[in-house]
């Protein structure tokens, strides 16, 4: 059995993400580096929450932050999530076309919610909120823009495997895959739960 | 059914820099580990001998801050992290009755990532000077230090601790999913149940350690304000986030020494681990006690005395598991059969020596005891006793226990018996008397002392501790040079060994097991040869054996972050880019191109069986 | 090794009606849970934004909203209840022990002197 021939439905595996060997590695050893994840973003969240009151002689985080902007980046990243998990649906069902439809819907919400991000750091640099101006600043910029990095690798991690599997269908090689990216994009989304609730709302209380 | 994909077997340095085999990655690892361990030795030797005598000027004040700061970043994170991996890489697949790593790429990647990080780090002695604040960088040492040493320190340690992190994930996925069939996690050697847990506190404590050194290099090169006071930094987010790697990571060098010890202990006592499930329970909790105990690097900060307690407490609870080790071994041996070989005397060796340690560190765990003992040598010696005399003399018992494994050749006994001596007695007479410069009032990392203060004997004997070592670490080097004369071919299980990595023949074949083996308990081999089997009841039939391609790629993608951490350092945009383009070029070449590897045939595999290869 | 694959039987009609009514189950918890975590983000913002909520706790209010959303994520849309998840649910539960560790330790100890 060939890993890269393109599925039917006669012989389609339950969990084609998790049908040969690889693929249950990938599976574990992906979710394991997300155990990772958490530990490596709680540490920036941690230092953020140390030093955020100290901004010196620049805004404070309740002048700065703008919650219609934050708001809208929550609803376009969340509704992100949603989606993948219907590619993630479509993908068990051998149904190409709609999963790598879905897919294209996540990553243009994706690049809406970095869009958003660009235009929101410009803002606040116009305000004086610059990287170099406190403790505040630096930390801020260090964990939002950590996250999104996160979107951006996101990004193009999901170019890379559409373009690369666009005409072969789903095999059992590429299902890992797509399943994996699936994981990590939710994953995105729940650093950004927690940024938005513990950078920007709390933010705005003091 | 197969996938036989053409491959042309690669001859000499191209199969070394393109192999993704766990057998060939760890005798890299183990080579690279070596390099580093003789560089890291080097810059001990002249720190001993500045101090050999009271104002001495061999080296001066500013070359040694970059000597000690460079000993002990080469020693804990190129010698005794890479020669961990040597021995995890070389054994552990073996152990569970597996044909591979999970990730072979991976693996390769995980080295080569390693290896530039290390030479990263020490470019910095010919490009302007090395780091001087000291292993743990802490601030504002490191954020304030002139010239960029600490440049090259922040991304050696970022590149290699990402191949540390990849490595670990990688043998959590081999250990959890590539077990032969019947190698139940309670049926596991203790080595491996070491590696397993060593893997999942370098998954939780290396990002930690990640963010620390970007906020250190966006705060030397962008002028970021982490730790800066003036603009409403702490500098004890520094200690905090480097303690909370740093301490998780003296376990994660411990433990596979501690698994070392055990395999020896019981194979040359013949005898059964005592109290495997202990010895299991106690390595798990060990683990997880590593997380709780950062604050006690920093006691003296001022944390206050309810934080000072708490964290006094769980300090001192470590040393229950760690007691139930100890007491182990030594049930282990009582009443056993015991063959004083090399590596016994090594791992013999280990357990005072490590108790020794253990106790100051007891000493070092009582907050107001430790306001008389922080940062004098006390705590050196402390340090030397349990990493020296810990990790470094587990090592030292795995590799003469596991050489034949790994070389297809013995180590001179003889040999090894002066190596053991010479080092043993050389490193009590280093660091022994250390503890009581310490307690006389004789700071750490510092350059010389004045005469008249009764360090001067104390110091001496600690340098010709030192001179004895170097000769030790020599006569091991003459060793591996004369095993590599074939009268040293060891013969078919030359230890009497109990556990799988000894149930093939040597030199071990590329696929490892001809057919998995079937384990039945704990000790499988032994349980095998007890009940008169000369070999392992295999679990499969002989069929085709699939194996992975090798590929260049692991090394231009480590030699790309190489490039561009010059680019970062020298703050050139043009460098920087060209080396991030080279490792994104590998990392989309690698996921474009399928490779499904190829198939050894059954014929090959039979063939192999009926002269004795496999 | 890599390749033993369990795809050599085809499905067999009855499993494949089976599958497909799971599969909308599952859409129907997926919908279900996105339309909660809308609803949570909704609540968080409400109540900060309308600033009629005593500040200390709406700090604890929100949090505990986004670790409800958290928990929908994690486990209904990442599939953490499902069989065969034991290994990463055993990774997620030690990495976020540690992270509460390092959050409460680094951002609990560094002012107290």
């Amino acid at each position: 059995m060939e890993t890269n021939q393109r599925l039917t439905d006669d012989h389609f595996p339950e969990n084609p993400e998790k049908a040969t060997l690889d693929g249950k590695n990938k599976f574990l050893g992906f979710w394991l580096f997300l155990g990772g994840e958490t530990v490596l973003f709680a540490t920036l969240f941690a230092v953020y929450i140390g030093l955020r009151d100290n901004h010196m002689d620049g805004p404070s985080a309740k002048e700065l932050f703008q919650l219609p902007t934050v708001f809208l980046a929550t609803m376009l990243l969340l509704t992100s999530s949603l989606t993948s998990v219907y590619a993630v649906l479509a993908l068990k069902q051998n149904k190409v076309k709609s999963m790598i439809g879905w897919f294209l819907v996540t990553l243009l919400l994706g690049l809406g919610f970095l869009g958003l991000e660009v235009y929101e750091f410009i803002e606040y640099v116009h305000e004086g909120h610059t990287f170099t101006k406190s403790a505040f600043s630096s930390s801020f910029y260090t964990l939002v823009g950590f996250h999104g990095g996160h979107v951006l690798f996101g990004c193009l991690w999901l170019v890379t495997l559409l373009l690369r599997n666009w005409n072969r269908g789903i095999t059992l090689t590429n299902a890992p895959k797509y399943y994996l990216f699936a994981l990590y994009w939710h994953f995105v989304d729940v650093v950004w739960v927690f940024i938005f609730t513990v950078v920007y709302l709390m933010g705005k209380v003091g | 059914m197969s996938t036989l994909a053409s491959h042309s077997k690669k001859s000499g340095l191209m199969d070394w820099l393109t192999t993704v085999d766990h057998k060939k990655i760890g005798i890299l690892y183990l080579v690279a580990g070596g390099l580093f361990f003789i560089i890291g030795g080097i810059e001990a030797m002249f720190m001993r001998i500045q101090l050999f005598k009271p104002e001495n000027d061999f080296v001066s004040a500013d070359m040694f801050n970059q000597l000690l700061t460079m000993h002990g970043t080469t020693m804990i994170f190129f010698a005794a992290m890479p020669l961990i991996f040597a021995f995890m890489n070389a054994v552990v697949p073996l152990q569970i009755g597996a044909r591979d790593v999970a990730f072979p790429f991976v693996n390769a990647l995980g080295f080569w990532l390693f290896f530039f990080g290390g030479v990263m780090l020490n470019a910095s002695w010919l490009l302007g000077g090395a780091p001087d604040a000291g292993w743990t960088g802490y601030a504002p040492l490191s954020t304030t230090s002139l010239g960029s040493g600490v440049d090259f320190y922040v991304l050696g340690l970022q590149i290699s601790g990402a191949g540390t992190l990849i490595g670990g994930i990688n043998f959590l996925v081999t250990i959890i999913n590539m077990r032969a069939p019947g190698m139940s996690f309670m049926r596991m050697p203790l080595f491996t149940w070491t590696s397993f847990v060593t893997s999942g506190l370098i998954l939780f404590a290396f990002p930690p350690l990640t963010i620390g050194l970007f906020m250190l290099m966006f705060e030397r090169v962008f002028d970021a304000n982490f730790f800066n006071p003036d603009n409403g930094g702490n500098i004890l987010i520094w200690e905090h986030i480097f303690w909370i790697f740093g301490h998780p990571e003296v376990y994660i060098l411990i433990l596979p020494s501690f698994g070392a010890i055990s395999e020896v202990v019981s194979t040359f006592s013949k005898k059964r681990l005592f109290g495997y499930s202990a010895m299991v329970f106690a390595t798990v909790l060990i683990g997880f006690l590593g997380f709780m105990v950062w604050v006690h690097h920093m006691f003296t900060a001022g944390l206050g005395p309810i934080a000072n307690s708490i964290f006094a407490v769980a300090t001192m609870a470590i040393a229950v598991p760690t007691g139930v080790k100890i007491f182990n071994w030594l049930f282990t041996m009582w009443g056993g059969k015991i063959v004083f070989s090399t590596a016994m005397l090594w791992a013999v060796g280990f357990i005072p020596t490590f108790v020794m340690g253990g106790v100051t560190g007891v000493m070092l765990a009582i907050p107001s005891a430790d306001y008389q003992f922080h940062d004098s040598y006390f705590v050196v010696a402390h340090f030397h006793y349990v990493i020296v005399g810990g990790v470094v003399l587990g090592l030292f018992a795995g590799l003469y226990y596991w050489y034949p494994r790994m070389f297809n050749r013995v180590l001179n006994e003889t040999l090894g018996k002066i190596h053991f001596w010479t080092f043993f007695i050389g490193f009590h007479l280093t660091f022994f008397p250390q503890h009581f410069l310490g307690l006389m009032g004789m700071p750490r990392r510092v350059f010389t002392y004045l005469s008249g203060q009764d360090l001067d004997d104390l110091n001496l004997i600690s340098t010709v501790g030192a001179l004895l070592m170097a000769v030790g670490t020599i006569v091991l080097f003459i060793n591996v040079i004369i095993s590599t004369s074939k009268k040293y071919a060891p013969s078919e299980d030359p230890w009497n060994g109990r556990t799988l990595e000894w149930a093939i023949p040597f030199p071990t074949p590329e696929y490892n097991f001809a057919q998995t083996p079937l384990v039945r308990g704990l000790d499988p081999f032994w349980l095998e040869k007890m009940a008169g089997n000369k070999k392992m009841t295999p679990a499969e039939p002989v069929g085709d054996i699939h194996m992975p391609n090798g590929s260049i790629l692991p090394l231009f993608m480590s030699i790309g972050l190489f490039v561009a951490a010059f680019g970062a350092i020298y703050k050139s945009i043009l460098v920087g880019v060209i080396g991030l383009a080279i490792t994104f070029l590998c990392m989309f070449l690698r996921s474009v191109i399928d490779d499904h590897g190829y198939h050894i045939h059954k014929k090959e595999v039979e063939e192999d069986m009926k002269e004795g290869r496999s | 090794m890599a390749d033993h694959t369990k795809t050599e039987q085809p499905v067999h009609r009855n499993e494949a009606l089976h599958r497909k009514i799971a599969i909308k189950e599952e859409r129907k918890y997926h919908n279900v849970s996105f339309i909660m975590m809308i609803l949570l983000t909704l609540i968080a913002f409400y109540a900060i934004w309308s600033d009629k909520v005593s500040s200390s706790f709406a700090i604890l209010f929100i949090l505990v909203l986004a670790v409800i959303q958290v928990f929908f994520q994690l486990y209904i849309w990442m599939h953490l209840s499902h069989k065969g998840h034991d290994f990463p649910l055993w990774g997620m539960i030690s990495g976020i022990l540690i992270a509460a560790i390092t959050v409460a330790g680094i951002a609990g100890l560094i002012w107290t002197s």
